[in-house]
């Protein structure tokens, strides 16, 4: 019977429900406060201010969907920034060619994270914090952390700063790359391999999956979006920077939790991962047309993602408890609670 | 012993080689004040990785201590600026950081949510409260505080004393105390450790709120060697503090790492800012090079368990 | 059901400031109250909570509604999302201190587009996306000061080394260029030995000071570019009991740095009235928007300031202000 089962998919169900609840509810009520809140002009300033962000939230997803976290991709972000700078001002690539190079050069930096996480069968987390440090001191060697990158042609700007068929242009960037990564996860084998592996990942081996090429091919697609997102963030600036996306790598994984995934693996959905994206940004804009300052949305955004893992736990308690209180037989097998 | 031991000798290596190259390319960085003074203001980072590696044995982490340090020197810095008798100026921000510790260790414990999230969470909050609240301004302290009214030399070895002795007295209890035997089996395997009768939500509990208890107290060691309280100080604690017990050999799967590994890896990692001044290399290497060095630290630590699955 | 009530509760916080805010809030659009933005570096920096205290005086004056705001992460992108931000908002004049001169102008020239007027402060953007610069100083001047004063203590001879906040921080390496530019120019006999970054921070400061002091036995002088900076150098070198011997110069606030002023620690603190900064940057944001104030004019009345020059679209608030021992009492931020 999969009567445990059930309650574990309608939990899940719940959070993203509740979290479109608590969006909305953010959506009406600075509506209400902020004069020029519900414009489209503003609804494009926050798909705008969030594209970055939310492509690493997006690219996050998979890598701890297997119990992972890639916590370098904020630091990638930079290094990309500024090699595609340097790649265009001084080796005088047109700005299509470089971007290319660069998204090759994301491929790479995310191919050295694969290859220490799977080869060497290190932890992530700690993988991750050294190339963290890594890539941002690559980025600051590189420029001496003097150098910038600016004058980029107006075509190219034209990405991050003006509309494309009335969006924003790296809003049809973001939402192919969410439809493809939504894709990925949820309706292709790789992704059911991805969650089969943070679920159990020896029971995955044994399954036979090759568990070590679904890894890296994850961490190898965080560094290609992260390099597109540092594409899209220097044509939105103007100027490539080796400070450029510090913090990002919190901001996604916030996302991604508030969202529903699970940080131990197994279980979470990009839809998910969408929602809490969009309901970090709509609050870190309504505030401001609220006239809060900014400190408030950092604390607000810290205290949403306590509650929403505090009461995703407690739902996920009340429905064990119901599923013991249905299945008294002990010939039934209750779930414990998957925890490393 | 040799081979049990292997990890936290080589980072002790590493660390006698980079010494040597110092006193033969830039003898002046043995000069005992600076010296001294670098030991002295190490000694914070020291503190905060001894509480470090306790958590992460437990197979948990913290990276909110940068902003409980903040908040536990701003509160403290504010007592003393208020007039406040020395022991309530001592005691607060061990109290507070005890206090900061458990919230989060009531929500991972308690609540058994993951010690990242939990974390990241209550360092955002931390931070801009404090921002909020403070807006920056250094608060000045009234004289006789610092090195608590000890002489600049007494003061600073005061401080070195006592933070050795602080780790050794750790590295004892991990050891010798049942407590401490406690948090290895944990982190080892927590359902195992509840199944021979340990509180494994407990211990994890209170390995929290030490940690907040002896972020306080290297708030509190920082506080006493300047006349002012800069309220941005402690940024990037947590990283060096995890970085320390990485290097230092303290495995993130829990359960394994010794205390005076951590030491040498604070020692090494703290040398290589200095290291740059001294042998003047540009300053835009040192993030590329502390990377490299955890990098190093855990690919060798990967290739070692590699071969042991091997064997 | 019960898995609501945080949500619930979280609302309840949400709304609960918010509902306060309604009253306050004035509508610019129907009513003749001029909106005017400004915005810091960041947030949590005493440099620019002074300024503040004397935009607030102008704002009073002018009968404005200020919005202060700016960013609490080190991002560079963060400035230009608060602009764009400010944009939607309809807001009548945006006052920036910007922190990346070419990244900002994206944004402001956005905003100029849109018919906001637009006046930099403290650091200047580039001059097609502004109105106005009020110039407390240029960063030449700042850099002169700086380094005509560390020739003075240094009898125009000797090693020296540089402070700076971070490697990347876009002001800084301003100044820094131009103080190479006169210790080339105007000071051969003078040798910069080293430039450390602090991160902003006091104690990180203070270390690098320590070291910097004692791997350079001939060092001369500590000039400290960003103000943590300025008390944590001074520390080190009364620690390294070389008070004296090296002299500490740097930018910095008169409050956090008299101690060491009156030990002879610190000999100068170059700095200026940071207040009347602030003053002036919302006087010229209320003046432009109201029509006082048009391009071309030479001369700007304001306020209590008195006239003003005005080079171009520069208003020069006057020459960088030199507090040392004899005159850091007389100040109070």
């Amino acid at each position: 019977m999969s009567s445990p089962l059930k309650h574990w998919k309608a939990a899940l169900f719940r959070h993203e429900t509740i979290l479109l609840a608590v969006l909305l509810a953010e959506w009406f009520y600075f509506d209400s406060v902020g004069r020029r809140f519900g414009t489209l002009d503003n609804t494009f300033d926050i798909l705008r201010h969030s594209s970055e962000i939310g492509l690493l939230a997006l690219v996050m997803t998979p890598i701890m969907l297997t119990g992972g976290i890639d916590l370098s991709v904020g630091s990638l972000l930079g290094l990309c920034a500024i090699l595609f700078g340097k790649l265009w001002r001084d080796a005088h690539f047109s700005p299509g060619l470089a971007a290319a190079c660069t998204l090759g050069i994301g491929a790479i930096a995310g191919g050295l994270n694969a290859g220490l996480i799977t080869r060497l069968r290190l932890p992530p987390l700690i993988v991750t914090l050294g190339t963290y440090s890594l890539f941002r001191g690559l980025a600051e060697a590189i420029t001496h952390g003097v150098d910038t990158f600016t004058d980029f042609p107006a075509s190219f700007l034209a990405l991050g700063q003006e509309r494309l068929g009335g969006l924003p242009t790296q809003a049809w960037f973001f939402f192919a790359v969410a439809i493809a990564i939504w894709l990925l996860v949820h309706r292709t084998t790789f992704g059911r391999a991805l969650r089969a592996i943070g679920y159990a990942p020896e029971g995955a081996r044994y399954a036979g999956l090759p568990v070590e090429r679904r890894l890296a091919s994850a961490y190898i697609l965080a560094g290609v979006v992260a390099a597109l997102a540092a594409i899209i963030y220097t044509a939105r600036l103007g100027q490539a920077k080796a400070d450029a996306g510090t913090g990002y790598e919190l901001f996604a994984i916030t996302a991604v939790v508030l969202g529903g995934t699970s940080i131990f693996g197994g279980a979470g959905t990009v839809h998910g991962t969408l929602l809490g994206v969009a309901t970090i940004a709509v609050l870190s804009n309504g505030l401001v047309h609220a006239r809060q300052p900014r400190e408030v949305a950092g604390m607000l955004t810290g205290a949403l993602l306590l509650f929403a893992l505090a009461s995703g736990e407690i739902s996920k308690r009340l429905a064990k408890f119901r599923a013991r209180r249905h299945a008294p037989n002990p010939a039934v097998p209750v779930p414990a609670p998957h925890s490393q | 012993m040799l081979g049990k031991y292997f990890r936290e000798l080589s980072v002790a290596a590493v660390l006698v080689v980079l010494l040597l190259v110092l006193a033969i390319a830039a003898p002046a960085f043995f000069d005992a004040q600076p010296l001294f003074s670098r030991l002295a203001r190490d000694t914070p980072t020291l503190v905060a990785a001894c509480g470090m590696t306790l958590v992460i044995l437990c197979r948990q982490i913290d990276i909110s201590i940068g902003s409980q340090f903040a908040v536990c020197g701003v509160c403290a810095g504010m007592l003393a600026a208020g007039k406040a008798p020395v022991f309530v100026v001592c005691g607060a921000p061990l109290l507070i950081g005890a206090a900061l510790g458990a919230i989060n260790g009531a929500l991972v414990a308690g609540l058994r949510l993951p010690s990242i999230v939990v974390t990241l969470a209550t360092m955002v909050i931390a931070r801009e409260g404090l921002r909020w609240a403070q807006q920056g301004a250094f608060i000045n302290l009234p004289d006789g505080l610092q090195w608590f009214g000890l002489a600049q030399r007494s003061g600073q070895c005061a401080l070195i004393a006592f933070a050795l002795l602080l780790l050794a007295a750790m590295a004892w209890a991990m050891r010798h105390l049942a407590g401490g035997r406690f948090v290895y089996a944990v982190g080892s395997d927590a359902e195992a450790a509840r199944l021979a009768g340990l509180r494994p939500q407990l211990t994890t509990f209170l390995v929290f709120v030490l940690m907040g208890a002896l972020t306080g107290l290297a708030a509190l060691m920082n506080l006493a060697q300047s006349p002012q309280v800069d309220p941005k100080s402690g940024t990037g604690l947590e990283l060096k503090a995890i970085a320390a017990a990485v290097v230092g050999g303290v495995a993130v799967s829990g359960g394994r790492g010794r205390l005076w590994g951590v030491f040498a890896g604070v020692l090494l990692l703290a040398c290589i800012n200095p290291a740059l001044t001294y042998l003047h290399v540009e300053a835009y290497w040192e993030k590329a090079i502390q990377g490299a060095i955890i990098l190093l630290a855990v690919v060798a630590d990967g290739m070692r368990s590699r071969k042991a699955r091997e064997a | 059901m019960k898995q609501f009530l945080p949500f619930f509760l979280l609302l309840g916080l949400a709304l609960g400031p918010g509902c306060q805010k309604q009253s306050e809030q004035s509508d610019s659009a129907g009513g003749k109250k001029l909106t005017i933005a400004l915005m810091p570096k960041s947030k949590g920096n005493a440099y620019f909570i002074s300024c503040k205290a004397g935009a607030d005086e102008a704002v009073k004056e002018v009968g404005a509604d200020l919005i202060f705001d700016g960013p609490t992460e080190p991002d560079p992108a963060k400035q230009n999302e608060i602009v764009e931000n400010w944009i939607t908002l309809g807001v009548d004049v945006i006052a920036v201190a910007c922190e990346n001169k070419e990244g900002i102008s994206t944004a402001l020239k956005k905003a100029k587009a849109k018919g906001i007027k637009i006046v930099t402060f403290d650091s200047d953007a580039n001059p097609d996306a502004r109105d106005f610069f009020v110039n407390q100083a240029t960063p030449e001047g700042i850099a002169e000061a700086l380094m005509d004063e560390a020739a003075r203590l240094t009898g125009e001879e000797g090693e020296f080394a540089i402070i700076t906040a971070s490697l990347t921080a876009a002001n800084m390496n301003e100044w820094r260029k131009h103080i190479e530019a006169r210790l080339h120019e105007k000071y051969p006999k003078m040798k910069l030995v080293d430039t450390k970054p602090c991160d902003d921070l006091k104690d990180k400061a203070q270390t690098e000071a320590t070291n910097l002091l004692s791997a350079n036995p001939n060092l001369k002088l500590i000039m400290a570019i960003c103000s943590p900076a300025v008390p944590g150098a001074a520390e080190a070198v009364k620690q390294a009991g070389k008070t004296g011997a090296v002299k500490v110069i740097g930018l910095g606030l008169p409050s956090e740095n008299r101690k060491y002023v009156h030990e002879g620690v610190t000999q100068s603190v170059i700095l200026w009235k940071t207040t009347d900064l602030g003053y002036l940057t919302i006087k010229v944001a209320a003046d432009l928007a109201g029509g006082k104030l048009k391009p071309g004019d030479t001369v700007y009345h304001a306020g209590r300031l008195g006239d003003l020059e005005v080079k171009g679209d520069s208003i020069i608030l006057g020459k960088p202000f030199i507090f040392n021992n004899e005159n850091i009492d007389q100040f109070d931020f």
